[in-house]
């Protein structure tokens, strides 16, 4: 039996929630703790914290963590998300309260943010699994900006983030529209723009039946508003609440002439909220509109959940019941998809890079999560030609950096984007790559030792024909010996090898070689 | 014709009228709709006429039958439109919430008058109704005159503005006030007389001895606590504490004595001196000119000693007592040296005492409170209470200078302040003339129990005081104090009792380093300066003290104990309809239950969580909590008890609480009883619904007990089809309790806990001795005993809790040794 205590530092607000974990028992949530300070309003505005706000969140963390000792919590997490990350100074503003409160806190990619959140859908939901199985978008509704995540067939096929979230809409696309008439359809037209780019480029001819939004306060209402209309009894707390598309328009009808301050009164919402809820509302209808969704599901949840499934799965007491690796290789197929990369050859390669991953275990020490940043690399190797012939690695540098890949944080995805570049890049060491990329000493190992598999995968299918496919790997003393059983000529791939192998021994101090079975001899 | 035959000929006329036009209305159909509204208006308005005109009239009783054959007759008429046109929000259904008090204290002036009860129980109930009348001038009445000072006309739930309400109170309190001193001179002195105890009620009736003693008493105990002031021209007219007793008197200077001539000689040297300072000639003459008249002089009757004092043994196996004011009374003369007494007479004051500030404004709540305290004294005079008789003088002085109007002024025929009657109480060796002391009994479920952890976990536990003991409730904070096991303790505290073992407890946990949050509600009325320091106390100890929310009043009574088990974190309640104070458990009749129920758990701890600061949960489990679901949820369960009504079904309402005056559950309630649920309150103190009204209140009944213990528990019965509901509170059916301060329902889950607290409503329904009924004329009558069965409430509780605790058999009583039989050839 564990607790663990999770925190988010939102822009909107700042929670706690406090769990217990048992292995073979669900996770069981014994405290949810929400202090409603409004960071996003200035961060997305000014690009800077007001000292009272920070003072604010300083003294409520020091509240938090004593909550924590009465419960005395086996291991906690703090995670800080836009409203840190997105203003100037954030890493001093981290560091002010790190001293003060005593607490670690992360501040989180948007991806990271993303995957944590579909992690708290997934763990959330027993009926997750089921509704992906039909074209599923989970719509993530949040302060500056809402991510849009599709699935087909229980699989992730794309994620996207689109600029706009329910604060900075109303503070910094619209702030001096946000009290006038025509808010709703200025809103409408804005959010139009960007859900028509989203439709062309990703979801294309592929039908979406179900959509799963992720906001806390529209579900609050809804869920009030439905109940009203249904029984005249209070919420209910249950299972994932869903409606109709046709229910929802005509409750967004009643509700979107309201005032917030008539939100406020009719919902029993917090003012805030009630201002932010009436974006999430045309949010919701849009993206009903766009994607021809039948169902919808509002859910309330946050990454909080999420953070407590790691720590549970970390200290083996949940065992996952969705492979998210999995999700993240399925969004990297398909942006390496999008930039017309030899699936062929990326296979082929997966499979020799991740045998000589395994095999070296002992050498190289690295993890499996370093295992899935090689696959990653060795799925986008390529996606530079798509751009440049010429210039291969820096395009595909560029590439990576500028695609988000849902449950990558922003080191991973620099780590790998290094990786690729440096396949055919020649290698720079620590002093010269340090000062080209903010990279600290383990991170340049990992690139170093990353780059070092990739490159000798690659060579083992310089000819992209796929000779060495079924190829045994073993490490015998300081040699790599990769067994490939073909008739085939493997002299490109030989030389290639060669060519590698002096970095590849570099980095490991193993030599990598050729070892053909059958054949020429 | 009389005015009284006018008013309600004409009202008549104007139903008839209206009558008429709705029997013109259904024939054609399409105008039926208006022709309902014009019969409404008419006969509203007729309604309304009858009663405003009636009020001013001197004749009650016609205003009474006129109001209610009107009533009857657009009942009648209007019978085919039914709840459609009921306006359940008309002031005439409603009573007014003062004079409903008022009627509640009579009540209790009633248990002073009945000669069934002991006699120093009738003394007890009448030092309460003076308590209570107290407190009712310096809270409400003061605030009526507020409203009077700033102009403020709205209307009450009954039609009436401040000032008719204040113009009906007062006839109204002069009458209580009489009643009160003709109780006490009438029945209960001469009762004592007959107990061979008598209070000396003047001095000048003191044998010898009895002086002497009295004399010497003075001189020693009261003199060197006295502080004689006088007013002239100099001296401005003294400040007057609140509440407290004082003695008046009338001064003149004596020239012709040996002291006075030595005064005046020593005067004439200062007299001298100022001269040559100030040259101040009018000044001079105005002191001589005082000297020579009445000058006003008062001194306050200490209030740090005894208000009784027992006279010596005259050998004739009587005791005697003597007031404190009788005693200075006496020996005023001492206090003023070289001056002659003209009269002396007692007197007491009472302020406005409201403590109304805006929270919003104030910095620092802690700050501000005590401020506040500082200045209640100095509230405007509401009352004024003179001795019968006293010189017309004096009071004329009094009346000024305290600025007051004639209705204000209460001449008493007695002691002043008969709150010593609540000390005299206690007056040892009377216990004989006393109902039998209550011991509490030990809680059922929880007996033969070493862990009261343990035993909540078998099942929850209900708690019923003062008939079972508050210790338990003690003892859940006191073990949790000391248990390893434990991480946290979070409780609110409204009320708590001096050196209250509970706060000793939270302190201790702190201490152990246990996480200790205590809400301390600063604003509990009169507790003020009581809460501050136990605020920080704890705080001293460790604890997170929160200083309740800005606005709101915390009312609700819970705690909560976290604590680290084997199979996880498991959290402990306690939910209570009474404050976390172990004197008054003893007295107030209270419920509380006693539960780990995980879902109760996950709501307590989203209560402390939203007293803390923090954001409100999306939804709760079980509990609702005002200021914001609580209303709600009363109005749903009331109307949910209608529909069941309206579908056929049996519908049936039970409500016990201390006082119902809010509008909207009470139109809830009206609207219930149309449709035709069973209603059945028992409401203590202030009810401002009215019971026998035709196609209103018929299905309503409101019962009142009025005992030794004070009903103090708010439970709530909805029958719901089948699937009873109970539920109990911290809030009554008051606004206040609504919309302005933090309170909880629960329910009562636990079948066996059902029963209980079904039988406990019950009892009090059947109750034939100290309850009253009101009645459809709107008063309060003694339940017909023909045929019932003699039954008090709160001595069955009494005897039941006593019979659920297994006696211990003495085996010599049991033990029978039973000679065998002759064997059977």
């Amino acid at each position: 039996m564990k607790t663990f205590a999770a925190i988010v530092i939102g822009s909107a607000e700042t929670q706690m929630r406090v769990y217990e974990l048992a292995a073979r028992a669900e996770m069981r949530e014994i405290d949810c703790i929400s202090a409603s300070i409004n960071l996003g309003v200035d961060a997305y505005s000014e690009g800077i914290l007001d000292a009272e706000k920070v003072q604010e969140l300083v003294t409520v963390l020091k509240e938090f963590k004593s909550i924590m000792d009465s419960y005395s919590v086996d291991g906690y997490k703090v995670c800080a998300t836009s409203a840190l990350r997105e203003i100037r100074t954030g890493l001093l503003v981290r560091d002010y309260i790190e001293k003060q409160t005593g607490l670690i806190i992360d501040i989180i990619s948007n991806s990271e943010q993303r995957f944590l959140d579909y992690k708290s859908i997934a763990c959330e939901s027993s009926s997750f699994e089921e509704i992906i199985q039909k074209g599923t978008a989970i719509v993530d509704i949040g302060g500056s900006s809402m991510q849009i995540s599709v699935f087909d067939k229980d699989k992730l096929f794309t994620t996207q983030n689109i600029r706009m979230g329910k604060i900075s809409s109303r503070e910094i696309y619209l702030p001096a529209a946000k009290n006038s008439r025509h808010y709703e359809s200025m809103l409408t037209e804005l959010l139009e723009h960007e859900l028509a780019g989203f439709g062309k480029l990703y979801q294309k001819e592929r039908p979406i039946y179900n959509l799963i939004v992720v906001d806390q306060d529209l579900e609050d209402m809804l869920r009030r508003q439905y109940d009203n209309i249904a029984s005249g009894q209070e919420a209910v707390t249950g299972d994932v609440f869903h409606i109709d598309a046709d229910v929802f328009r005509s409750m967004y009808e009643q509700a979107i002439t309201l005032r917030p301050d008539e939100i406020t009164e009719k919902y029993e919402m917090a003012p805030d909220s009630a201002q932010h809820v009436i974006q999430s509302l045309i949010f919701c209808r849009s993206l009903l509109d766009h994607t021809g969704a039948q169902t919808l599901w509002l859910m309330d949840v946050t990454i909080c959940d999420g953070l407590c499934y790691d720590f549970g799965v970390a200290n083996k007491l949940i065992k996952p019941r969705h492979n998210f690796d999995e999700d993240i290789i399925a969004a990297s197929r398909n942006i390496a998809k999008r930039y017309k990369c030899n699936q062929a050859h990326i296979r082929n390669m997966e499979e020799l890079s991740v045998l000589i991953f395994d095999r070296m275990k002992k050498i190289h020490g690295m993890t499996k999560r370093e295992r899935l940043l090689l696959q990653i690399s060795v799925i986008l190797h390529n996606c530079g030609k798509y751009i440049s012939l010429a210039n291969v690695s820096e395009c595909a540098y560029n590439i990576i950096m500028a695609t988000e890949i849902i449950g990558l944080s922003h080191d991973e995805r620099r780590i790998i984007a290094n990786v690729v570049k440096y396949n055919t890049a020649p290698f720079q060491y620590f002093s010269k790559i340090s000062s080209l990329d903010p990279l600290d000493r383990n991170e340049y190992l990992l690139i170093a030792k990353l780059t070092a598999i990739l490159r000798v995968a690659n060579a083992l299918d310089r000819s992209h024909k796929q000779k060495c496919s079924g190829a045994s790997v073993a490490l015998k003393e300081n040699r790599l010996v990769i067994s490939v059983e073909t008739n085939e000529d493997l002299s490109l791939e030989k030389l290639t090898l060669q060519e590698r192998a002096a970095f590849f021994e570099e980095v490991f101090s193993v030599h990598p070689v050729i070892k053909q079975k059958k054949g020429y001899k | 014709m009389s005015d009284q035959d006018k008013i309600k000929e004409n009202a008549k006329n104007a139903v008839k009228a209206a009558a008429k036009e709705t029997g013109k209305g259904s024939s054609k159909g399409s105008t039926k709709s208006a022709a309902k509204v014009t019969e409404k208006t008419a006969a509203k308005s007729a309604a309304k006429a009858a009663e405003k005109e009636a009020a001013k009239s001197m004749a009650k009783a016609a205003e009474k039958e006129a109001a209610k054959s009107i009533m009857k007759t657009a009942d009648k008429e209007a019978a085919p439109a039914e709840a459609q046109t009921v306006d359940y929000l008309d002031p005439a259904y409603y009573t007014n919430r003062e004079l409903s008090w008022m009627d509640f204290n009579i009540r209790i002036l009633e248990e002073a008058r009945d000669r069934e009860n002991p006699l120093f129980e009738r003394l007890k109930f009448l030092g309460i109704t003076a308590s209570n009348l107290d407190e009712f001038f310096m809270v409400r009445v003061a605030s009526l005159k507020d409203m009077v000072h700033a102009k403020y006309t709205k209307k009450d739930i009954a039609g009436m503005t401040a000032a008719d309400q204040l113009r009906e109170i007062s006839p109204k309190a002069h009458k209580l006030v009489a009643q009160q001193y003709s109780t006490y001179n009438r029945s209960l002195l001469p009762s004592l007389k007959s107990q061979k105890l008598e209070l000396v009620t003047s001095h000048e009736e003191l044998t010898p001895s009895q002086a002497a003693f009295t004399d010497s008493y003075f001189e020693e105990n009261v003199y060197p606590v006295l502080t004689p002031m006088a007013m002239d021209s100099a001296r401005p007219f003294p400040l007057v504490r609140n509440k407290s007793l004082n003695i008046g008197a009338l001064i003149s200077y004596r020239g012709d004595s040996e002291n006075a001539k030595y005064i005046e000689k020593e005067m004439e040297k200062e007299r001298e001196k100022e001269r040559e300072k100030e040259k101040d000639k009018d000044k001079e003459k105005q002191k001589s000119k005082d000297r020579k008249k009445a000058q006003f002089a008062t001194v306050q009757v200490p209030s740090v000693l005894p208000r009784i004092i027992e006279l010596p043994d005259e050998g004739d196996g009587v005791r005697r007592a003597i007031l404190l004011e009788e005693m200075i009374e006496r020996n005023i003369g001492s206090l003023f040296s070289g001056y002659d007494v003209i009269c002396a007479h007692p007197y007491r004051i009472m302020r406005n005492a409201d403590l109304s500030f805006d929270e919003e404004e104030a910095a620092d709540l802690l700050k501000e409170i005590q401020k506040q305290l500082k200045q209640r004294q100095w509230g405007e005079v509401i009352r004024l209470e003179i001795e019968d008789g006293m010189n017309e003088k004096l009071l004329k002085i009094l009346r000024k200078e305290f600025e007051v109007q004639e209705e204000d002024i209460y001449r008493i025929s007695g002691p002043l302040d008969l709150t010593f009657l609540m000390k005299f109480y206690g007056l040892e060796g009377t216990e004989k003339l006393k109902t039998a002391p209550y011991t509490p009994q030990p809680v059922p479920g929880l007996i033969g129990e070493p862990d009261l952890f343990a035993a909540i976990r078998k099942h929850d536990i209900l708690l019923h005081h003062p008939y079972m003991t508050f210790d338990p409730v003690v003892q859940f904070v006191q073990k949790a104090a000391v248990d390893p096991q434990v991480l946290a303790i979070k409780q609110t505290l409204y009320r708590v009792s001096g050196h209250s073992p509970i706060v000793a407890a939270l302190a201790q946990a702190a201490e152990n380093g246990k996480q200790v949050s205590v809400l301390v509600e600063l604003k509990a009325r009169f507790d003020e300066e009581n809460n501050i320091i136990w605020a920080k106390m704890l705080e001293k100890a460790g604890c997170h003290v929160i200083y309740g929310l800005v606005g709101l009043k915390t009312h609700s009574k819970i705690t909560m104990v976290v604590r680290r088990e084997e199979d996880g974190i498991r959290r402990y309640v306690h939910l209570g309809t009474g404050n976390y104070n172990d004197s008054t458990a003893k007295l107030y009749t209270d419920c509380g239950i006693l539960t780990c129920d995980d879902a109760i758990g996950e709501d307590a701890t989203a209560v402390f969580n939203m007293l803390s600061g923090y954001s409100e949960p999306k939804s709760w489990n079980y509990l609702a909590i005002a200021p914001i679901w609580l209303r709600r949820r009363f109005l749903y369960l009331i109307r949910r008890e209608a529909d069941h009504a309206r579908k056929g079904e049996p519908a049936h309402i039970i409500a016990k609480m201390n006082s119902l005056c809010d509008q909207e559950i009470i139109a809830a309630l009206y609207e219930a009883s149309t449709a035709g649920v069973k209603i059945e309150l028992i409401v203590r103190g202030i009810c401002c619904l009215r019971t026998g009204i035709p196609g209103v209140s018929e299905n309503i009944s409101v019962r009142s007990i009025v005992g030794n213990f004070l009903e103090h528990a708010r439970i709530f019965y909805f029958l719901n089809g089948s699937d009873e509901e109970f539920y109990m509170a911290s809030a009554d059916w008051m606004p206040r309790n609504l919309d302005k301060r933090v309170e909880i329902l629960f329910p009562v889950n636990d079948p066996d806990l059902k029963e209980q607290v079904r039988h406990i409503l019950d009892v009090q329904l059947a109750d034939t001795m100290k309850a009253r009924e009101l009645t459809a004329d709107n008063v309060y009558e003694r339940i017909d005993r023909r045929g019932k069965v003699l039954l008090c409430a709160q001595d069955t509780f009494c005897e039941e809790a006593v019979k659920a605790v297994p006696q211990e058999v003495d085996p010599r009583k049991s033990r029978v040794f039973v000679p065998a039989e002759p064997a059977e050839e």
